[in-house]
């Protein structure tokens, strides 16, 4: 068994190396079908992402006037908490909202040149206890006098997050497409490979090769295009996608990019073992047509 | 050792190429297949491999009856057959030994049982000396006597020679058949499709003749036309 494992890589590599500009055609189409791929699971991930994030901003910010002092801001929190569907209510002095502010944007912005006072209302934050409720809730506190503005993302997050998922079906339809588009064509590129040496299998079939044996040295072909195109392709997205986040990050501070490391090292596996796959399924089912037309 | 009874073939496109042949061969002879192109040589041999399945009859080749084969059986079937083709069917790529050896690597032989094998065909046949040349660099009849070599180097009991001097001048061709007869003198049943009339008359073995997909002669001690 140990000399035809052998017997079957030599003959891949050597069909490898023979089919150079075929080898490399089906390298390419692995490589650029996986890179679609893998942008739109990049995509989804992001959208995603960008949902959890304004999601769990599910509260009512709540300014009130500049000039209200701490101990009427005492009374107005006791007032708010009192509101049916208000779970809590969360007291963050102006004082307080302006060093947060400076802290998060002063390595991105210098304040101190543009502003020369804090230009923040008392705030508070109340966490509603569902949902649907927030309306309800932002109406009643809009009512009371010495509030400025009641804001909340309700709507917009409930936009969001349908466009997110229309995105995220289509992303899957699409990427569901792609696997399929990509497996078909690798199964004809791998079939000219197959063709190319019909007369090799004939002879091979001639001196009592089984089907299987005939097999293999293609598989190991079509899984040795899959696993180069998905490397590359992993690497082509890696190098892209650090690039973008780089952009995004100092042009749009506010937008979350995925950057988890493990979350990237996920995706860029998955292609890998995506292209593996391919390339073993379209290199199995292109041989297997031609074995059968043969006999 | 193979036995065809009432074996009849039409092609898909309605083409009749045998009619109800019947022939029996018994081990370690040594058969002439003659008659003229068309007459269903190649077609009678095919079955023999099971590169064809008749329309109606039985093949028995060593008491299984290959047209009712299971084709996952047909690679195990073929390794008791060698067969040697006019157009010699050597892989171009590959040095003689490669081509030789393949018949054994397709067995999952191992290696060195597969070079031992291997010299001895090629001993045999006279060709140890061209063991690394590739086809290109060889003759018409170095070519064929790889070719049998690598019909005989999983020692099968049967060899079918299917117009193995086709392509040769008649010096080569008399070497070639000498070899066959050799080889059939180490216990091999050989059967040789062949239309070269002198080496038929000369050889004086069996013969049977095929006219319009019929057998029309099977003669002991035969010549190529009676």
């Amino acid at each position: 068994m140990f000399s035809n494992v052998e017997f079957f890589l030599v003959e891949a590599l050597r069909s490898f190396r023979r089919g150079a500009l075929m080898s490399f055609v089906a390298i390419g189409t692995i490589t650029v079908s996986l890179v679609i791929f893998g942008m739109f699971l990049l995509l989804i991930v992001n959208l995603g992402n960008v949902i959890g994030t304004v999601s769990s901003k599910m509260d009512l910010a709540v300014y009130v006037d500049k000039d209200l002092s701490l101990e009427e801001a005492g009374a107005l929190q006791v007032q708010l908490s009192k509101i049916a569907g208000v779970e809590r209510v969360d007291f963050i002095s102006r004082a307080e909202a302006w060093r947060d502010f400076q802290k998060e944007f002063s390595s991105k912005l210098d304040l101190s040149q543009i502003l020369s006072e804090n230009p923040l209302p008392h705030t508070f934050s109340l966490k509603i206890r569902t949902p649907e409720l927030l309306p309800l809730v932002a109406k009643e506190v809009s009512r009371i006098p010495v509030i400025s503005e009641v804001r909340y993302s309700g709507q917009l997050i409930a936009q969001i997050k349908s466009l997110v998922d229309a995105v995220r079906i289509g992303g899957v339809a699409l990427v569901i497409l792609i696997s399929f588009a990509t497996l078909l064509i690798v199964v004809n590129t791998v079939r000219f490979t197959v063709l190319a040496r019909e007369t090799d299998i004939s002879i091979m079939k001639l001196v009592g090769a089984t089907d299987t044996f005939v097999k293999w040295p293609f598989i190991i072909e079509g899984v040795l295009f899959g696993v180069i195109g998905g490397l590359l392709s992993a690497l082509i997205l890696k190098i892209a996608y650090e690039a973008v986040v780089l952009r995004v990050s100092s042009a749009l501070p506010f937008f979350p990019v995925v950057s988890n490391k493990f979350m990237l090292t996920f995706i860029y596996l998955v292609m890998i073992i995506g292209g593996t796959l391919v390339g073993l399924l379209g290199a199995y089912i292109s041989v297997s047509r031609v074995l059968k037309s043969e006999v | 050792m193979i036995e065809l009874i009432n074996v009849s073939k039409t092609y898909a496109n309605g083409i009749d190429v045998l009619f109800n042949v019947n022939l029996n061969i018994g081990k370690e002879e040594f058969v002439f297949i003659v008659g003229p192109s068309g007459a269903g040589k190649t077609t009678l041999m095919k079955f023999m491999y099971r590169d064809e399945v008749p329309s109606s009859g039985k093949v028995i080749v060593d008491r299984i009856d290959v047209a009712q084969l299971d084709p996952s059986h047909v690679p195990y079937l073929r390794r008791n057959i060698g067969v040697v083709f006019q157009d010699y069917k050597l892989l171009p790529r590959r040095t003689v030994f490669e081509n030789v050896a393949f018949a054994l690597r397709v067995t999952g032989a191992p290696r060195s049982t597969i070079r031992r094998k291997v010299m001895q065909a090629l001993e045999l046949v006279g060709m140890l000396s061209r063991a690394n040349a590739f086809p290109d660099e060889l003759s018409g009849g170095e070519k064929q006597r790889a070719c049998i070599a690598r019909a005989i180097v999983n020692n099968p009991p049967i060899l079918l020679a299917d117009e193995p001097t086709g392509n040769l001048d008649p010096t080569t061709s008399w070497d070639i058949i000498q070899l066959l007869d050799k080889i059939n003198r180490r216990n091999t049943t050989v059967l040789v499709a062949t239309h070269n009339k002198n080496i038929v008359d000369d050889m004086k073995r069996r013969v049977i003749a095929l006219e319009n997909g019929r057998v029309v002669r099977d003669q002991l001690l035969g010549g190529y036309s009676v």
